[in-house]
């Protein structure tokens, strides 16, 4: 027996063994140190020195697999023959495309997420800036292609109008992503940075799956399941708000309510507004996710808002003569998403969302007003061949109905004027990655609209070449369209989508913790809606127009220990000719140069967050109607230094205050005129700005979770 | 026929027992870098050799945790962002493997969760929050699964103090975990001899910082 078994045993080990050996390089013909090679499936292998080379025994024997894997390159795999003869194998690892020095589409794009990326922006970035008062355009605004337009609050890209930037929400678009405000006062985002796990700002030449939107796309992503119960209190100057948020082994459920009531603080703080009654709102809000099978993640949000307010608006000749406006707003916003991948190649998504917005005005007790209720369904594949090809193709239906009333005052009757509008599309697009240096992107978006029966279809493409580790260069083009704003529409439906062409070149360059980048733009505005022989109740497609523009933005979060700055500028020359202008001019919402700095500094001594913001605009347009030529006048320049404050004395408590434009500036966004000239001939003017021109937050947070250290910073 | 059958046996039997020995042999030598490595050079050959033994060995989760521990020291010892997070996503890929063979693994658990630990200090102040707060859970989860782990005790204690320090804190709550670990180091015995033996020296660090 044990003869037998050693027999055994050494016929076993007097197998011939077969010697493999090679050098392992990369694309660049650099050696790959501490490559693991082996045989599949067995002990047999070694790890590539320092010049590369490898060289092992092995016992196995016939057709096998060898395979060259290292950390940030793609695996390499190569049949051989093991027949006692030496086998010399040479090889090349591809670097793999996803790793953080690959190139990336980035002309026109900030994006702000996947952590693991380097991104000119973390999510965290929108939330603690000082001055944004946790509002993300407010945020947004401190980047380059914005313009401040202080009576709005909305986004204002590169020449383009407040209407022209477009929300989506996990791909599903938002039809009114801004909540009701006063005439001239700031409106505010709806949605609260904390809901989301990633923003992508594009200020031009954005893919070919957004549509509806000429100037810019503000994508945001939900977060996903959350990790943990917990219950979030906020007690703010202005009102106060509970979140709760419950996890299950696959599913999570969050609910918020908030509560917002100004009238306490301005009984403190005087305003240029006569209020009646200030801002109050009561907002709802809720999340659920859960996996589906094994892969599949199913998102539902539900958002609904009441906010009313009501004031007196003086007469400019006669300022005792005054009109009282009560303005209650209803909003409603539904929306599901659904991801399923369905083998390693594909992946298939989709979503539904719904809008519902009325606005109800009441002008002395004369009711006139609007509603808006929308869907948005969308339906999209994607196939990805393996790390250097990708294709997806998707198509969307968005429906509109809007309905504008008013109180006919002789007739007594309510009159109505609607719409139905269906828009219809497809797109395709394809991603291809070259060497790992060169990507682009090109793909299409085709439109069907109801109302005028036109169908198109717009190119879309992108590029970006990175020739070292570092610097990036990138170029966009695209073809955009979307509807014009309501109020034309309403008169007449058969208006033509406006439409803009943008290209981009941009050069960027990020390591860890800095990013410099620069771009340059042009756009071209054509079919917007313009009033003919200055009749607005005649409406065509004739206006056009054009911006163009440098923007520099720098951020630095390595020099300074526990400091972190950007500076963004942007230098912007637009004219366009449209509405009611008599000639092409600088739109009243444009201003030349636009300069933001950013600063946040964490003291750990002082457990205190400090944030400042200065932000500078110069001068906007409006016409003096005292002074013949249109839109010649400007306005001051604006100046803002806002600061912010997060202290955090425990770890699931903070006190946050925050106060905007600390140097008491007056600044002024433009003039209203009275309609009539006053009695020496001349036009009056009043000053549209701020409501205060400060405006101080005060608020604590208050986390209650079984993980102690868990606290409301991300959400503030 | 009888000789041919029970030879063919006693083949299959020797080549099983050869292969077993081979497989401690190797993983024993293995374990011994990576406990003692202290340079990304040492590490990655016993990195790469645990993956070819994990490769081979296709129902052993013990190398694919050595393997995992090895890029999470490899994690450690860079100095580049992008590089740690190759590593650490090495390492989780690593896991993962594991936990498809034993999913029941309390120190498969522990070491995830040391891979989200080594996360946050990649950039604190962006993953903080998130990562943090899975690092706990993790912690905690693996000490659901076994509540004698002086890992997954030691690691919950270091999250703890350096929560505490952060907020300048009472660090009683982590000094009390990390005291505890000590103790399972000591009376903590697994049946698996490849079982991992580290983190007593970890912790007696960790309880320098306690009076």
């Amino acid at each position: 027996m044990k003869i037998l078994a050693a027999l055994i045993l050494v016929s076993s080990c007097a197998f011939a063994q077969t010697k493999v050996s090679g050098v392992v390089k990369d694309t660049q013909g650099e050696a790959v140190i501490g490559a693991n090679v082996m045989i599949k499936d067995s002990y047999d292998g070694t790890s590539s020195d320092a010049e590369g080379k490898f060289s092992f025994k092995t016992d196995e024997k016939g057709e096998q697999i060898l395979v060259a894997t290292f950390v940030g390159y793609k695996a390499y795999s190569q049949a051989i023959a093991l027949e006692g003869k030496d086998v010399v194998v040479n090889i090349v690892l591809e670097e793999e495309a996803n790793v953080l020095d690959g190139v990336t589409i980035s002309a026109g794009s900030f994006t702000a997420g996947e952590e693991k990326r380097r991104t000119v922006l973390k999510p965290l970035d929108i939330a603690m800036t000082a001055g944004a008062t946790a509002d993300i355009a407010g945020a947004l605004n401190t980047l380059p292609g914005t313009q401040k337009v202080g009576e709005s609050g909305r986004l204002f890209v590169r020449g383009g109008d407040g209407n022209e930037t477009r929300t989506f929400i996990d791909g599903m678009v938002v039809l009114d992503a801004y909540g009701a405000a006063a005439p001239n006062t700031p409106s505010r985002g709806r949605f609260m940075p904390f809901m989301f796990k990633g923003t992508s700002f594009s200020t031009g030449g954005y893919s070919a799956e957004y549509g509806q939107a000429i100037s810019s796309a503000l994508v945001l992503n939900s977060k996903d399941k959350a990790e943990s119960n917990q219950t979030d209190i906020g007690i703010l100057s202005v009102g106060a708000d509970v979140a709760h948020t419950q996890v299950w082994k696959r599913s999570s459920l969050s609910g918020k309510i908030q509560y917002t009531d100004i009238r306490p603080y301005f009984g403190l703080i005087d305003q240029r507004i006569d209020w009646i009654t200030p801002p109050q709102a009561l907002e709802g809000s809720a999340a659920y996710r859960t996996q589906v099978g094994k892969e599949g993640m199913l998102k539902l949000y539900g958002n609904f808002n009441r906010s009313s307010m009501q004031l007196y608006n003086h007469d400019i000749l006669d300022p005792a003569k005054k009109q009282s406006y009560d303005l209650t707003n209803t909003y409603h916003y539904g929306n599901a998403s659904y991801l399923q991948p369905l083998n390693e190649n594909w992946n298939i998504r989709g979503g539904f969302s719904y809008t519902y917005n009325e606005n109800a005005i009441l002008l002395d007790g004369k009711p006139i007003g609007e509603r808006e209720s929308g869907t948005h369904t969308k339906v999209v594949s994607e196939y990805a061949a393996n790390e250097n090809l990708e294709w997806r193709m998707g198509g969307e239906v968005i429906q509109r109905n809007y309905e504008a009333y008013q109180l006919n005052t002789t007739t007594q009757e309510s009159q109505k004027v609607f719409f139905h509008e269906v828009i219809s599309s497809g797109f395709t697009e394809a991603q291809v990655l070259l060497h790992t240096k060169f990507i682009t992107k090109a793909g299409g978006r085709f439109e069907h609209n109801s109302l005028t029966n036109a169908v198109s279809v717009d190119p879309r493409l992108s590029v970006a070449y990175k020739p070292g580790k570092k610097g990036q260069f990138a170029f966009a083009y695209g073809m955009f369209r979307q509807s014009p704003k309501n109020q034309y529409v309403r008169l007449n439906p058969a208006l033509q989508s406006e439409k803009a062409e943008h290209f981009i070149l941009n050069y960027q360059v990020i390591t860890d913790r800095k990013a410099f980048r620069v771009e340059v733009y042009y756009k071209q505005y054509n079919n917007l809606v313009k009033f003919v022989n200055g009749n607005a109740n005649n409406l065509n497609n004739a206006g056009n127009g054009y911006a163009r523009g440098v923007e520099l933005f720098w951020r630095d979060s390595e020099t300074i220990k526990n400091v972190d700055y950007w500076l963004s500028y942007s230098y912007l020359d637009t004219e366009r000719d449209y509405i009611n202008y008599p000639a092409a001019a600088v739109p009243t919402f444009a201003s030349k140069h636009n300069f933001s700095a950013v600063y946040k500094h964490f003291i750990s001594a002082l457990k205190t967050q400090v944030g400042a913001t200065y932000s500078y605009s110069s001068g906007r347009p409006y016409t003096n109607p005292n002074n013949t030529q249109f839109n010649s006048d400007r306005t001051p320049d604006y100046h803002d230094l806002s600061v912010n404050f997060a202290y955090l004395p425990k770890p699931n408590l903070i006190i946050y205050f925050s106060c905007t434009n600390l140097l008491n500036n007056d600044n002024i966004f433009g003039y209203q005129y009275s309609d009539t000239p006053a009695n020496d001939g001349l036009y009056k003017s009043r000053a549209i700005q701020q409501p205060a021109n400060q405006f101080v937050f005060l608020g604590v947070f208050i986390t209650l979770s079984k993980n102690k250290s868990v606290n409301q910073l991300p959400n503030l | 026929m009888k000789t041919v059958a029970l030879s063919l046996f006693l083949f299959i039997q020797i080549s099983v027992l050869a292969n077993d020995a081979k497989y401690k042999e190797q993983m024993a030598k293995q374990i011994q870098i990576v406990y003692q490595a202290e340079t990304i050079e040492e590490l990655q050959p016993a990195v790469n050799a645990l993956d070819r033994i994990a490769s081979a060995e296709k129902t052993k989760w013990e190398p694919y945790y050595y393997s995992a521990f090895g890029s999470l020291m490899m994690a450690t010892h860079s100095t580049e962002a992008a590089k740690k997070d190759g590593y650490l996503d090495a390492a989780m890929a690593a896991i993962e493997n594991a936990k498809k063979i034993n999913a029941n693994e309390s120190e498969l658990i522990a070491l995830e969760g040391f891979v989200y630990m080594i996360r946050v200090t990649v950039d604190p102040a962006t993953r903080g929050q998130q990562y943090s707060s899975l690092a706990f859970q993790t912690y905690n989860k693996a000490l659901n699964m076994n509540p004698e782990n002086p890992r997954a005790l030691s690691l919950l204690a270091q999250m703890q103090l350096g929560t505490a320090r952060f907020f300048g804190a009472s660090t009683e709550e982590a000094c009390g975990t990390a005291k505890k670990a000590l103790e399972k180091f000591d009376t903590f015995k697994s049946e698996n001899p490849l079982a991992p033996v580290w983190g007593k020296g970890m912790t007696q660090g960790l309880l320098k910082n306690c009076k």
